[in-house]
């Protein structure tokens, strides 16, 4: 028991929360928004000034017609699209049969998904470089050859949404793991099946909707990690958006520069879609 | 789970789908002579299709020609690609102009005998020499080979050098008052944070070559690149030492005012910046001269093996050469052309100066060198 | 619903990762052992020597300033922003790190390149010496863009764990502000703390991109440039194994500091039920 010396703030609950630190956090919220802004800011500056020609957005118009832009980017689309299918396909029966029916394969689960948390993509690249050379030699003279080759196949590499499913495994993981925690999904799954739903009705009609936050969440973490990935694209020889980026940063600065702003513009643009289109959990 | 009818039609989509993909490497199995009974893949020489025209005739019914790592302005690739496509008719497939020596090598390896596998490979030194050793090339002599200088040359044509250059300090005249022309003057204080390299010298070959450059001009040898990267440290300590990597952007930007790097990279670029209103010029260091070349080889699994031996002649003959000086590079038959006069006397002048005979350092001398600027390099730079 | 064919639904999903995943490690494991097809240590020798060694530390250099500073100024913001009237502050801040703590790479390289860059917007009116970015701490602020964001993401859901009625009854009992802190305070926020650390420490280490694109490279020794520059070069030839077994030494370190974060991850969940 203290004695009631020298305290100001006994029973004033409220307001000395945010009477002392007021200025406190003004300056914090002041420093941070300068040390992210500033570089947005000057970033813009930077592609539309050039001290020989002023003031234009060249660099814009530029962007669109340059050589590559349009192919690189489709093909990140639709390697984070593939990736988002394949993964919530693989993930989510496995996540749901562990939950109905195997509970004993939970911990295998939890630890084989956080498992890639801890091989950095650039060793996974790594090991992933030597079995694709190894395969190559090994299967040559099988039918499987060319199952290998068709996989790298440039137009749209499967080697690389193989590749991004098992990056992105972890946060999907979580993210469908507190989605389904927060649904009762034994009785939900049960009561349907009682009622004479097929197995796919089930999926498609009870499970999924009331996983909507945690699918958005996790086809937000897809896309986002898909479209930034460098590693594992550059290593492998590829040429996705993120590889483009750096192969044109070499001819032309501005450019390069401009389209980082649009890919963070994009980025925010598929957390607002995702987070729109999925709409609230209901309760 | 699935009715038994759904399951059977899973099984069946699936197998479909797998035996699409499959099927075993076309190298495994027979091969398939071209027409005549010539086989492109085995030929050493144009003799052996029976002259030059028929070797043509063979590379235009393949019709095509996979390269890759030629960036379009190094040693005037851009315009010999171009030149090859319009005098043969033969599409020229360029692929990631930015690969490395290594990648290079990979995608022989990883792509044997598919038909995305590269057809002719353009290398470091080193590379040539590790993959003949492997096996991955296929001998071929083009028909100027008794011209090119021994030592410059794989005795069976398993590799063959192209082009090459010195070692030079690149320079914007406009912002900096005296371009150095010595690794000496770099070290002075006028140049604060201005000196750059064409990358990391573990990753890139000029930049290794520039470390290497420096060692010889600060009492090193061949046998010897410590002085090298101690003239590096001496840099950095100095404050001199710029770690961006050159390209025409940061030169363009003035965030890479000195440069060194090839004299054919340094030249290509003079005539690209005056037109962004930069002068640059260009100047081979007189105490740290070294000179290397680069080295054509043919891939032994081409997919295209007659198109691969024309770009081959196409590359060695005097129109190829003059090409390759066009980009300020010195083509392997200079001294050949000079003195049977095919040379493009123009070009020829444009050349950086450069006084002397290069000398060129052993395979095993180079490797020592690599290995050990591999060990101390990190530590130097960053202490 | 039979419990015994419950493990089909699993089986797809093993099957791709012992294919896609184990393979690739395996392929690490064998080949940072072998040398010219024989086993051998000398690839484990070598990347623990000279070069390889250095950049090593440097990685686990930069990675943990990164952490340290990444989790006391994110906390800062994230405190700030939590404890705000304005929920329109709060929901802007925090969806904007949303998008920042994903946004790494090889735009953020480009944003800082531009801003602090040796021709930079900003460096000349600060007049930065040349070439400031591209050192040690410039690599740290360059991470920090990405780490911070995360911290405040782990940290904001802490933090509203920290019921007011504790701060009310703390302060009933007479405690001061520094009181509650050490007490009750950080004590509840440690394990998310820790966690948040061993996270930004992950991230930082595993970065490759914005290093490769910052071309920092030349300076601040990294490891995973390093094994990059093993694997694709033009100037070293054979040293692919040693690639490997860097690659092994960096899960090695990361499986450490990940051994860490699981167990606090778990407890922190625990206060914020």
């Amino acid at each position: 028991m203290a004695a009631v010396t020298g305290l100001e703030q006994p029973l004033v609950t409220a307001s000395p929360r945010t009477a002392r630190p007021r200025a406190w956090r003004a300056v914090v919220l002041l420093l941070a928004g300068l040390y992210f802004l500033v570089p947005l800011g000057a970033s813009l500056w930077y592609t539309i000034y050039t001290p020989t020609m002023g003031v234009s957005f060249e660099a814009y118009g530029e962007l669109l017609t340059a050589e590559g832009f349009a192919s690189s980017l489709a093909l990140s689309l639709g390697l984070g699209l593939a990736t988002i299918a394949l993964v919530l396909l693989l993930t989510l029966p496995a996540m749901l049969a562990v939950r109905l029916s195997a509970p004993r394969l939970r911990p295998v689960m939890e630890v084989l998904c956080t498992l890639p948390l801890v091989v950095p993509p650039i060793t996974f690249v790594a090991g992933l470089g030597t079995s694709l050379r190894t395969g190559a030699e090994v299967l040559a003279p099988t039918p499987f050859w060319a199952t290998l080759i068709a996989v790298q196949d440039p137009a749209f590499p499967i080697v690389l949404v193989l590749a991004y499913v098992v990056l992105v495994l972890p946060f999907v993981y979580r993210s469908l793991d507190a989605g389904l925690r927060t649904m009762d999904v034994r009785t939900l799954v049960e009561a349907a099946r009682n009622l004479g739903a097929s197995w796919p009705h089930v999926l498609l009609r009870v499970v999924v909707p009331n996983l909507r936050s945690a699918l958005a969440s996790a086809s937000f973490l897809t896309l986002a990690l898909v479209f930034g990935e460098f590693t594992v694209a550059r290593l492998l020889g590829y040429q996705p958006f993120a590889v483009w980026i750096v192969t044109i940063s070499g001819s032309r600065g501005q450019v390069s520069v401009a389209v980082s702003i649009l890919s963070l513009l994009l980025i925010w643009l598929l957390l607002l879609a995702v987070s729109s289109a999925f709409g609230r959990e209901k309760k | 789970m699935f009715t038994p009818r759904a399951r059977v039609a899973g099984v069946i989509a699936a197998l479909t789908v797998i035996t699409a993909a499959c099927g075993a490497a076309p190298g495994t199995q027979q091969p398939s002579a071209s027409e005549g009974g010539v086989n492109a893949r085995t030929a050493t020489s144009a003799a052996d299709f029976g002259g030059l025209d028929k070797l043509v005739e063979a590379a235009k019914k393949e019709g095509n020609l996979h390269v890759i790592a030629l960036p379009p302005d190094w040693a005037n690739y851009g315009e010999i690609i171009k030149t090859f496509e319009a005098k043969y008719g033969i599409k020229i497939e360029s692929e990631d102009p930015d690969a490395a020596s290594a990648d290079e090598i990979n995608a022989v390896k990883t792509r044997k005998g598919q038909d995305r596998a590269p057809d002719v490979l353009d290398l470091g030194q080193s590379f040539a020499i590790s993959g003949a050793t492997e096996g991955l090339f296929a001998p071929y002599k083009v028909q100027t080979f008794d011209k090119i200088p021994e030592g410059q040359k794989e005795p069976t044509g398993l590799w063959t050098n192209d082009y090459g250059g010195y070692i030079s300090i690149g320079c914007d005249a406009k912002k900096i008052t005296t371009c150095p022309t010595s690794f000496a003057d770099l070290l002075k204080p006028e140049y604060k944070g201005k000196v750059a390299l064409n990358g990391n010298p573990t990753k890139s070959g000029s930049a290794f070559a520039g470390v290497y450059a420096a060692s010889i001009a600060s009492g090193g040898s061949f046998d010897d690149i410590q002085p090298g990267i101690d003239f590096f440290k001496k840099l950095k300590d100095a404050g001199n030492f710029n770690p961006v990597e050159t390209t025409p952007a940061t030169i363009e930007k003035g965030e890479t005012q000195i440069s060194i790097d090839w004299d054919y990279n340094n030249a290509a670029y003079a005539p690209q910046m005056t037109a962004k209103g930069i002068d640059w010029k260009v100047n081979v260091p007189s105490d740290g001269k070294y000179f290397q070349m680069y080295a054509q080889a043919v891939n032994k699994d081409a997919p295209h093996p007659a198109a691969a031996r024309l770009w081959q002649e196409f590359l060695y003959s005097p129109e190829g050469q003059n090409l390759y000086l066009k980009g300020f590079a010195r083509p392997v038959l200079l001294p050949v052309m000079e003195s049977d006069g095919t040379v493009d006397k123009a070009a020829a002048e444009a050349l950086p100066e450069v006084e002397g005979t290069p000398t060129f350092p052993t395979t095993e001398q180079v490797d020592a060198a690599k290995a050990k600027l591999a060990g101390g390099w990190d530590a130097a730079i960053s202490g | 619903m039979t419990r015994s064919r419950g493990w089909l639904g699993a089986l797809p999903l093993l099957a791709f990762y012992a294919f896609v995943f184990g393979l690739p490690l395996a392929a690490l494991l064998v080949g940072a052992f072998t040398s010219q097809g024989r086993p051998t240590l000398a690839n484990m020798r070598q990347s623990l020597e000279g070069g390889n060694l250095t950049s090593i530390a440097g990685s686990v250099q930069v990675s943990a300033v990164v952490a340290l500073l990444g989790a006391v100024l994110g906390t800062f913001l994230a405190y700030a922003v939590v404890t705000s009237r304005f929920a329109a502050l709060r929901h802007s801040v925090l969806t904007a790190s949303g998008v920042l703590a994903n946004f790494g790479g090889v735009p953020l390289a480009f944003f800082w390149v531009a801003t602090l860059g040796n021709s930079g917007v900003v460096s000349g009116l600060l007049g930065l010496p040349s070439g400031a970015l591209y050192t040690f701490w410039g690599l740290v602020v360059v991470y920090l863009y990405f780490s911070v964001p995360l911290m405040v993401l782990v940290m904001a859901p802490a933090l509203d764990g920290l019921r007011p009625q504790w701060r009310e009854a703390a302060a009933n009992n007479g405690a001061t502000s520094w009181h509650y802190w050490r007490y009750v305070g950080l004590p509840v926020l440690t394990p998310a703390l820790l966690g948040g650390v061993v996270l930004l420490f992950g991230g930082a280490f595993a970065a490759y991109a914005t290093a490769a694109a910052m071309g920092a490279g030349t300076v601040v020794p990294l490891v995973t440039l390093k094994i990059a520059n093993a694997l694709t070069s033009d100037v070293l030839i054979g040293q692919e194994n040693v690639a490997l077994a860097l690659s092994l030494n960096m899960i090695v370190i990361a499986g450490l500091v990940m051994a860490v974060y699981l167990p606090l991850q778990r407890r922190s969940t625990r206060w914020l039920r």
